[in-house]
């Protein structure tokens, strides 16, 4: 039931306000900076030049370089962080032994702070006096290069971000599989089903909504991801580690080209809403099956 | 609750399972427990090579933390404060708003006219213009100006009848909740430009309590609503019914009933928040620079300005950590209280 009283307006205002006033001020402020040739550094004046900056945008080959490995971040660690997390939480609902104290430890990754995490992951993949390293040596493999050289930095980068993110799909599918009917799988016991059938047949297609909605939540945020790189690797070596929050990052607040800048966060929101866009639309008869 | 996925297994791939839950396990506390151990160690007892376990491997010191509260790595205890000052303080004004509108979208009726928020938009955005160019005020003079008129303008559009889709409660909340997609570059170097702009017309931002907190705040509401709005719909909706036959104000239903009965989810929600807060790093290293720097920025910085010292940063890393560390006990609590269930579906 639905009330009409015009107190609600106090009770929304405030938070619409505040919101209204921190995001959609600076989308203004952007968005028309963007189509300028503005810098700070040396202080010349504001010029519009229309799409120019989005034109060198696109034809800088470090632009599309960020945006690539930005998606093959996304795209690898929120895999990888799905299948595990799935399976954990799986394991968790069938209440494996010792479950309850996996539980806490399970949850922790996700609440500390990616910097301070990304400084244990240098120390991890620290070459020489690295625990990782000892570890590796005792099968012949020396002293690799874990965040100096281009792939393998990538590779640490994505197992940080697994490192860190899958304790919120386990949190989020254990939660799902929790509110599973019970009377679907007594049946499909009657039937003799097998596990693996059990899984594929009921299981998987009836967590569906909840995995589509989780596996968007961590694509749209490992996008923005920037504190891991900035801390582990600075973008390093060269740009080979670049992410887009980084690129926008570099030349924005140390060059202060603003104009550019804003132009880059422009396209990156652009690239993310297409992205979103063709997630959900792929994703949306998939769903609607279901109902 | 349905423990059916492994029955049908037989008791060696039970087992198996058990192993891969449990190395899983391993890798998470590992990292963990290698950061608390070498925060302990002397520098000989770091360069060495690892080692493991204390006073056996090596022999544990308090040095580093000495170290950092006597302020040798930057100022520590300050930083610490202004972190929990500034995590407190926008966690809690979050969740109070937060909670506020939540409250209306689920038990209030809404309705936006589509035409007005894009008569807000298009105003906001052409007064701003306008204003720049015409009058020759400065950017903020011509946002702050703009803003109250186009705000005006779209409030009397909502009563006019204009063509377009109407928008529910459902579309205020994904409004909220979109926000959130947005890439923090975007706004967090906007705001700066903005912000320090504001500064040249005298009234500080950057660095400035004022300042994070209100951009902290507006980046935790989207959440705030989200999460809060599924506890209020948990909660049965008779019991205000009977206090508004009684003809108690609404405002005293939301203080009186509905807050000390989601008393749980609201200090989830906090919970949260102040997590959320307290890791952030962007928007504290677009907005301070020294007075209300934050932990994180603090703690990224350790690497660069002394190379590997890894007992003073572990330390520091500890520091940014703890504090998480004793949260994620108290929200698993919760979380075993299946109080969490309801705000994920």
């Amino acid at each position: 039931m639905m009330r009409n009283d015009p107190i609600k307006h106090v009770f929304i205002w405030p938070a619409v306000l505040v919101v209204l006033a921190i995001s959609i001020f600076p989308l203004i402020y952007s968005l028309t900076t963007s189509f300028l040739s503005y810098r700070l550094i040396p202080p010349i004046p504001p010029r519009v030049v229309w799409l120019g900056n989005y034109a060198t945008l696109l034809q800088e080959p470090r632009f599309w370089s960020a945006l690539f490995t930005t998606t093959l971040i996304a795209f690898i660690a929120v895999g990888l962080q799905y299948a595990i997390g799935f399976g954990v939480a799986l394991a968790l609902n069938a209440r494996v032994p010792g479950e309850r104290l996996f539980r806490v430890a399970l949850l922790l990754p996700m609440l500390l702070a990616p910097v301070a995490v990304a400084l244990v992951a240098r120390m991890m993949f620290n070459p020489t006096m690295g625990p990782l390293n000892q570890f590796l040596s005792k099968f012949g493999l020396v002293n690799l290069p874990f965040l100096t050289n281009g792939h393998w930095a990538l590779a640490c980068i994505i197992a940080v971000e697994v490192w860190q993110w899958t304790p919120f799909v386990i949190l989020m599918m254990l939660a799902g599989l929790q509110t599973l009917p019970e009377d679907v799988y007594e049946a499909a016991e009657l039937e003799n089903a097998s596990a693996w059938q059990q899984f594929w047949g009921i299981t998987f297609p009836m967590m569906l909504p909840i995995s589509a909605a989780v596996v968007f939540i961590r694509l749209i945020e490992s996008y923005k991801i920037m504190d891991t790189v900035f801390v582990m690797t600075g973008g390093g070596p060269g740009v080979d580690t670049e992410t887009l929050t980084l690129f926008a990052y570099q030349e924005g607040f140390k060059k202060f080209n603003l104009g550019y800048t804003s132009a880059l966060s422009f396209l990156f929101l652009i690239a993310i809403t297409i992205i979103g866009v063709t997630y959900l639309a792929l994703l949306r008869p998939h769903l609607e099956k279901r109902r | 609750m349905s423990g059916q996925g492994l029955t049908g297994l037989s008791p060696w791939s039970r087992r198996l399972v058990a192993v891969g839950v449990l190395a899983w396990c391993l890798i998470t506390v590992f990292p963990l427990y290698w950061v608390v151990v070498t925060a302990f160690k002397t520098p000989p007892g770091v360069v060495g090579g690892p080692t493991y376990i204390p006073f056996v491997d090596f022999t544990p010191t308090l040095q580093p933390f000495i170290d950092l509260y006597q302020g040798i790595r930057g100022e520590f205890f300050r930083t610490f404060l202004n972190s929990t000052i500034v995590g407190l303080s926008a966690a809690a004004i979050a969740t109070a708003i937060g909670a506020m509108a939540a409250y209306a979208l689920v038990r209030f009726e809404f309705k936006v006219r589509f035409g007005a928020g894009l008569v807000f938009f298009l105003l906001a955005l052409a007064g701003y213009l306008f204003f720049n160019a015409t009058f020759g005020l400065t950017r903020p003079q011509a946002l702050l100006l703009a803003f109250p008129i186009a705000l005006v303008a779209a409030v009397i559009a909502n009563r006019l009848p204009l063509p377009g889709p109407i928008l529910g409660n459902e579309d205020i909340l994904f409004w909220f909740v979109s926000q959130r997609m947005f890439p923090p570059i975007v706004t967090a170097f906007a705001l700066y430009l903005l912000y320090s702009e504001i500064g040249r017309l005298g009234f500080q931002l950057i660095d400035s309590y004022v300042g994070l907190t209100l951009c902290y705040v507006a980046f935790s509401l989207p959440i705030v609503v989200w999460l809060m709005r599924d506890f209020f719909e948990a909660i049965p909706i008779e019991v205000e019914e009977a206090a508004m036959v009684d003809n108690v104000p609404s405002c005293r239903i939301f203080i009186g009933i509905v807050v000390p009965m989601s008393m749980n989810g609201l200090l989830a929600t906090f919970m949260i928040t102040l997590a959320f807060v307290w890791n952030e790093f962007l928007f504290a290293l677009f907005l301070t620079n020294s007075r209300w720097q934050t932990l994180p920025i603090l703690v990224a910085g350790q690497n660069s300005q002394r190379g590997d010292e890894w007992w003073a940063i572990s330390a520091a890393a500890l520091v940014a950590i703890v504090p998480m560390m004793i949260m994620a006990g108290l929200l698993s609590r919760m979380m075993r209280s299946g109080l969490l269930l309801g705000a994920i579906k």
